[in-house]
């Protein structure tokens, strides 16, 4: 059940301190579903911080994150975990691939966690290999893969679930500027087709481009872009 | 390539392995962690020879016995001295009445000016025990008041319990009776016997089982943070250096390590020395000054470590190709070959066949070959067991989500896992093969002496055979004794001097000769020959029937050419009676006559030595205090013995009782260092099982995952270990000229031993798992 605006995700007056630093200070965020929402901003002003707040991996110091109607912030370890497994899908900057693993069972291995029997996840993951163009590299460990490649294998990898959320946390941060555009273009062009909302972490304009809405975040605190045409 | 240029480049190594920040720290760290334990151990073992001969040497200085047949005789140089050894509960108490018969007495070691009577001088930690109230029983045998402390220089150790206490009216015994009269202090037979063959080769053994693990932990800790070292050249290659000169700078950045762990090592010895004084193992305890580690060979330690630490590095390096791109690809790893591995454990073997059969000949085994087979028997451990990992791993399928996490991690890099268990695998092969070698040839150290502890769990001797009445009613009435039986014994033979054949009399009322042998009917004033189908040798039969004609006379206490025997005559009867000896006698090697009082000569009774037998009530806490006191009341020069059913070499008891310090020393460090290892690991691995437990892996699927990575190869490697272990064991008892027997129960103790000690580790490797798995762990800022 989503809010009345729509929004399917919304955080209101996020704090977070590390010690003596507040990455947040009083941040808000909200995306609807298929929307693509850039988080951009300078290194160390709290991006990163906000999408770990917002994904449930980081529980806020105050203020409150709505995700389909659920407060996150009072939901357990446990039950935030299962969020994260069943609804929300993750791309790191440098993949985060598991180095043992072949790519299409580290595709796979989101589905696993959910329980899905291992030659089952294998099929649906190849299925996003095939739409993210690696599907010939399923036999392969991410070591003998490209960055560009491995990057697409971590997208295959944060779709395969069909969440309803993406977060991607500077998901082009390592790649050149070729593979990075194909690396935006496959992500965002799957996530509409299955009406998930992206959360991209970045601080490339270029990278923002590929999204409906920017917000800035700066010391902490975020505000809403107005697109220039 | 100049040297200067190699300088610089290790040097940089160096800097790189104390710079770099919290991340840069911890990793050399933990390796001069890991290395500093293997580094304590060494020193400690190179320390070891100096310990034992400081204590060979405090025990022969002061040495109190001779092996004079006759007493020497009084003059002013004299001394009289009384063993009272005794034990309190589980200490061994060293304990002797003194009395100087001149001026020019000897004074014992550590000792400035003799008690005088009615007071005593203790060790530190004797007067410590006594004054601490706790042994109270204790200081009821010792009623002497303390005048003085002992210095070290007659003590084995500080926490060893010692006494001199004054005495008068002692009377000296010759032949190693507990009273002598000597005219020095030292051993009058300084030992220069040649070593016993098999126990030579037992203390080699076990000096390269136990330090073999040493070394390869030393090995494993020099490669941690391999990975991030190899990311950092990459980015190195980036700027221009060459291949070779990565290589020198992770030689020098090794190199670093293993100095920061030898100087870390060396401060562990000394902090370890320092409290050496005040603990004691295995009822053993060691002046600090004992420690001091050999010079040349604390010199070829600190040689050898940062040499082995640079050759380890090299040698890992070989599959790494570091490119300047910052990609790091592990050169496609040829696939692991046995026949070089298996012909480690071969050469070890065709080292060691021309010396089987040796331990019968008594003739030296050539040390070096011991320990160059040895050696390659328990490198074979470690060369086959990444083979077998990777084998074994190659072959698994996927099942569990945890155990798919852990199978694809080993298949990744069996080495890695391999590495991490080879010190336990080696440890617990070399345990086994002693083990078994111990078990083996425990029968040529081990008498068997007959005795049933069940019906007496003590013995006394007296000094005096006039003492066994009163002693006998005085512990039956003594708190927890269930039971006393009093005897006296001396020898019988043929003739009145120079017999051919010996037995034994026996002096007992009916009761107490009933404990020896199933008496017919008796009474005061009845003489029995004892027998019995089950004992005695060929030899005691021809003996008895040499010495126990009916009708002739025997001697008793028969006279030699130097020893002045009483040849008292004592009438064989006509009729002897005969009582079968009881299967569970109290003197169960006893052949001879059983004689009640009556029928003794009375001039015969100076020849007796009495004995008293103690049955007690054992669940009474400090029953044998008890039973010590009153004996001590009644003959402070009593020698109380525990009955057991075996004795045991004594040299062969402080060598398993070393192997049993040293195995658990190691043990110790293997634990620790294994810890080390795996948090090392999981340190390497931290942001991406971050990113796992983001995307809602459970902790408990990555914790059964790090159990399942430990646990295959560690079973691997206690298979390998078993196999390897049993042949070794095999091979030694061959050289030893003892069966060779496998003891399954010792087998799989040893093993399952290893396995505790690696699941103990994984177990505490858990929570620093759940710690460094926290999202947060993804943050960078």
């Amino acid at each position: 059940m989503t809010p009345p605006d729509g929004s399917l995700l919304v955080a209101r007056d996020l704090r977070k301190s590390y010690g003596p630093t507040a990455a947040l200070d009083g941040a808000a965020f909200s995306v609807h579903p298929g929307e693509v929402v850039a988080v951009m901003g300078p290194s160390g002003s709290g991006k990163s911080t906000l999408l770990h707040c917002l994904a449930g991996i980081v529980r806020p110091d105050s203020g409150s994150i709505t995700y389909a109607g659920r407060e996150l912030t009072t939901l357990s370890d446990s039950e935030r975990s299962a969020l994260r497994r069943g609804e929300f899908g993750f791309v790191f900057q440098f993949g985060q691939l598991v180095p043992e693993l072949t790519c299409v069972e580290n595709v796979a291995l989101p589905l696993r966690l959910n329980g899905t029997p291992r030659k089952e996840a294998e099929r649906a993951a190849l299925t996003w290999m095939e739409r993210l163009e690696v599907d010939d590299l399923r036999r392969k460990r991410p070591g003998e893969v490209s960055g560009g490649q491995g990057q697409r294998v971590a997208v295959a990898r944060a779709l395969v679930t069909g969440p309803r959320v993406v977060f991607a946390d500077e998901p082009t941060g390592a790649l050149d500027s070729l593979n990075g555009e194909r690396v935006m273009e496959l992500l965002t062009d799957a996530a509409r087709s299955t009406d998930a909302a992206v959360v991209l972490v970045t601080h490339e304009a270029r990278v923002a481009a590929w999204s409906d809405r920017e917000i800035v975040v700066r010391d902490g605190r975020s505000r809403d872009m107005e697109r220039s045409a | 390539m100049s040297a200067r240029q190699y300088a610089r480049d290790l040097g940089m190594g160096a800097r790189f392995a104390v710079t770099g920040g919290r991340e840069g720290w911890v990793r050399t760290a933990l390796t001069a962690v890991g290395v500093g334990m293997g580094v304590a151990l060494l020193l400690l073992t190179t320390a070891l020879p100096g310990v034992v001969s400081a204590r060979h040497a405090v025990e022969e200085a002061r040495a109190d016995y001779t092996f004079a047949v006759h007493p020497l005789p009084k003059g002013d140089d004299t001394l009289l001295l009384a063993d009272t050894g005794t034990w309190w509960r589980t200490k061994s108490v060293r304990g002797r009445l003194l009395e100087p018969e001149g001026p020019k007495a000897p004074l014992p070691p550590g000792v400035d000016r003799f008690p005088a009577k009615g007071e005593m001088l203790v060790s530190p930690a004797l007067g410590e025990l006594l004054a601490s109230g706790d042994a109270q029983l204790l200081r009821e045998r010792l009623p002497y008041r303390i005048t003085g402390t002992i210095g070290a220089k007659g003590l084995l150790g500080p926490r060893e319990l010692v006494y001199y206490a004054g005495a008068e009216g002692l009377k000296p015994k010759a032949g190693g009776a507990r009273t002598e009269r000597l005219r020095t202090f030292g051993d009058p037979q300084p030992d220069t016997a040649q070593a016993d063959p098999v126990l030579l080769m037992m203390v080699l053994v076990v000096f390269v089982v136990l330090l073999m693990p040493v070394a390869v932990f030393i090995a494993a800790a020099v490669r941690f943070g391999g990975e991030r070292r190899d990311r950092r050249l990459a980015a190195l290659r980036l700027v221009g250096a060459d291949g070779r000169t990565t290589r020198r700078i992770a030689a020098g950045e090794a190199l670093a390590g293993s100095l920061i762990g030898l100087v870390v090592g060396a401060g562990l010895f000394l902090a370890g020395r320092r409290i050496a004084g005040s603990v004691t193992v295995m009822g053993e305890s060691f002046y600090p000054a004992y420690l001091d580690p050999s010079p040349l060979l604390a010199l070829l330690v600190a040689l050898a470590v940062p040499a082995c630490a640079v050759l380890v590095t090299l040698l890992a390096m070989r599959g790494v190709v570091i490119e300047p791109l910052g990609v790091v690809r592990t050169a496609v790893p040829a696939r692991r070959r046995l026949w070089w591995r298996l012909l480690l454990p071969l050469a070890g073997l065709a080292l060691l066949y021309p010396m089987f059969g040796q331990g019968h000949s008594g003739g030296d085994f050539n040390q070096y070959l011991v320990i160059a087979g040895v050696l390659l028997f328990l490198i074979g451990v470690t060369a086959l067991l990444p083979w077998l990992v990777e084998r074994a791993v190659a072959r698994l399928d996927p099942g569990p989500l945890s155990w798919h996490l852990a199978v694809r991690r080993l298949q990744l890099s069996s080495g890695t896992a391999a590495r991490t268990v080879n010190g336990v695998a080696v440890a617990v092969a070399g345990a086994i093969a002693l083990q078994m070698l111990f078990a083996g040839v425990q029968g040529q150290y081990e008498k068997n002496t007959g005795k049933d502890p069940s019906r007496a769990q003590l013995e006394i001797a007296l000094s005096d055979h006039s003492r066994v009445g009163p002693a006998a009613a005085a512990i039956a009435r003594t708190k927890g004794v269930r039971a006393s039986v009093g005897l006296a014994t001396a020898s019988l033979g043929e003739k009145p001097r120079d017999a051919d054949a010996a037995l034994d009399v026996i002096v007992g009322d009916c009761a107490s000769l009933r404990e020896l042998a199933h008496l017919p009917s008796c009474r005061d004033g009845d003489t029995f020959a004892l027998a019995g189908p089950e004992y005695g040798t060929e030899f005691d039969r021809a003996s008895r029937d040499a010495v126990l004609r009916p009708g002739h006379d025997a001697y008793i206490d028969p006279g030699y050419a130097d020893v002045q025997g009483l040849s008292v005559p004592v009438a064989v009867p006509e009729h002897l009676r005969w009582a079968t000896a009881r299967g569970d006698s109290l003197m169960p090697r006893a052949n001879g006559l059983l004689v009640t009082p009556a029928a003794l000569p009375k001039a015969a009774e100076p020849a007796l030595s009495g004995e008293v037998f103690v049955r007690m009530d054992q669940a009474l806490p400090d029953v044998q205090e008890y039973v010590r006191n009153t004996a001590a009341r009644v003959d402070p020069v009593a020698d109380i013995m525990a009955v057991t059913p075996t004795e045991t070499s004594a040299r062969y008891t402080s060598l398993r009782t070393g192997m049993l310090i040293g195995a658990s020393c190691v043990l110790m460090l293997i634990g620790a260092s294994l810890l080390v290892s795996q948090l090392e690991q999981l340190r390497e691995r931290r942001k991406l099982l971050s990113a796992l437990v983001a995307f809602g892996t459970r902790r408990r699927t990555l914790g059964l995952s790090v159990l399942w990575q430990s646990a295959l190869p560690i079973t691997l490697g206690l298979l390998l270990a078993a196999a390897v272990g049993m042949g070794l064991g095999a091979v030694l008892l061959r050289m030893s000229a003892a069966e060779v027997t496998v003891v399954w129960p010792d087998v799989l103790a040893l093993t399952g031993v290893g396995a505790g000690v690696v699941l103990a580790v994984t177990l505490l490797t858990l929570p620093p798992l759940l710690r460094m798995t926290r999202p947060d762990g993804l943050r960078t800022e």
